[in-house]
């Protein structure tokens, strides 16, 4: 069995991209093996739900080969890949609204925590995180899960959400004040 | 108390982005103030939490599934063609001549039998394809920018059928997308001299509640010159519950029709 090239270990992310583009669609399997599990952690906290999270990280690496001939080099691959997880949450959560009858708030993603929460067997701490975590708007769940959870610098989340560094830094801040009511209403209730 | 002033200031200290000074004013307060001492000690526990989360592992069968993904692209790829080299250039010069005379005896065979009959037939089905396409595309609840392309399509026929009419009318008036509602209603205004299509467009001013599509419809029913929506634009100048924008463009129609 060939061993494996380590030089191709020390590759940037956005140098094995470029050879996924030009053909070589084999390196794609090492994009997957440094990015399945961030993405797939993204994803699970933005649904609160493990198996549409899988669903979702496949649907994610499905489009980086369909979609490999629009990937500009110039952009940041870890960019790139945060996008199509966003559009793929994106498409999944316009498909929820669809499916779910209109008296149904599909922003009460924290219903569906619990299954999450239980086949964890987490502690008391962070099943109330978590809860309080979905009662956030998407837009301040996202930014906290990014941040927070993943440890992007506010650099890095601002490159793909198209906003300054400034803005994302007063967002988080805000996020992370209304998560502290609702981690400490929790508590009370 | 300033709580959300507070706030930011003590998560930039949580996180070691306070300068020397800011970092002393903010010991000096959590010594003497409790409820700033109150608020770092509930930010230090959220913070500390969301850092000290687990990293969740999925399932072993996602990098199977992948992995059986990408060698099916693989296997996908085009197949490399077997190219024959004819050297020198001279060679392949009198190749290409020779399939360029063989393709010209073909082509002419071809046309001296009756084709004509088979290429209408083959036209008339693709455009069946084409059209099944199209209102595929238009179905398509995962992706605007499909259902995009598929409105685009059916904006490009000279006469729509009734079913794409009928799908169009749906989309304009359901699809949770502005831009594809819009887009359907362009395609819909490209076909108004069709009374179906003409009386689609005054339902739809009575249940359209997106303000885009709303001033776009109006402007449209007003191009028309169709004077029967005089009563609907009246109730939408009245309606509380309108965009004011709405309003205006009501009131521009009523005084353009009027």
């Amino acid at each position: 069995m060939p061993k494996p090239d380590k030089s191709i270990d020390l590759m940037s992310d956005e140098k094995i991209m470029e050879a996924v583009k030009s053909g070589n669609l084999q390196q794609a399997s090492l994009l997957f093996d440094r990015f399945h599990k961030r993405i797939f952690n993204f994803l699970v906290r933005m649904t609160g739900d493990r198996d549409v999270a899988e669903d979702l990280t496949q649907n994610v690496f499905l489009r980086l080969l369909k979609y490999r001939h629009s990937y500009n080099p110039e952009m940041k691959f870890q960019s790139w890949i945060y996008q199509m997880a966003r559009n793929a949450f994106a498409d999944h959560y316009q498909k929820q609204k669809q499916l779910k009858p209109a008296n149904m708030e599909v922003e009460k993603l924290h219903e569906s925590l619990p299954d999450l929460t239980e086949a964890l067997e987490q502690e008391e701490t962070e099943k109330r995180l978590i809860r309080a975590l979905a009662q956030l708007p998407d837009d301040y769940r996202e930014l906290l899960v990014l941040t927070r959870f993943q440890h992007l610098k506010y650099e890095e989340v601002a490159g793909f959400l198209n906003m300054t560094v400034a803005n994302v830094k007063v967002k988080v801040h805000r996020a992370i004040g209304q998560l502290r009511e609702n981690y400490f209403e929790l508590e009370n209730a | 108390m300033d709580k959300q002033k507070w706030e930011g200031r003590l998560i930039d200290y949580i996180d070691g982005r306070a300068d020397a000074a800011e970092r002393a004013a903010i010991e000096n307060e959590l010594l003497h103030n409790e409820a700033v001492r109150n608020l770092y000690n509930q930010l230090t526990e959220v913070i500390g939490a969301m850092n000290e989360a687990r990293v969740l592992e999925p399932s072993g069968k996602l990098k199977a599934n992948f992995e059986q993904a990408l060698q099916e692209e693989i296997a996908s790829q085009a197949r490399p063609t077997k190219t024959v080299f004819f050297s020198p250039v001279v060679y392949r010069v009198a190749a290409g001549f020779v399939l360029l005379m063989v393709g010209l005896a073909i082509g002419y065979k071809i046309n001296q039998s009756n084709v004509e009959a088979d290429r209408l037939a083959r036209l008339e089905k693709e455009l069946e394809e084409n059209r099944q396409m199209m209102l595929a595309m238009m179905d398509n609840q995962l992706s605007a920018s499909q259902r995009m392309i598929g409105v685009s399509v059916a904006y490009e026929m000279e006469k729509p059928d009734d079913e794409i009419v009928n799908v169009l009318v749906k989309t304009m008036n359901e699809d949770v997308n502005t831009n594809v509602r819009l887009a359907a209603l362009d395609a819909l205004g490209k076909f108004s001299n069709e009374e179906q299509v003409r009386n689609e467009l005054i339902g739809s001013l009575k249940t359209q509640k997106d303000p885009v599509v709303q001033i776009a419809l109006i402007q449209l029913l007003v191009t028309m010159k169709e004077k029967g929506v005089l009563n609907q634009l009246e109730k939408i100048t009245r309606d509380a519950g309108t965009l004011k924008a709405v309003k205006d463009e009501a009131h521009a129609g009523i005084l353009k029709l009027s």
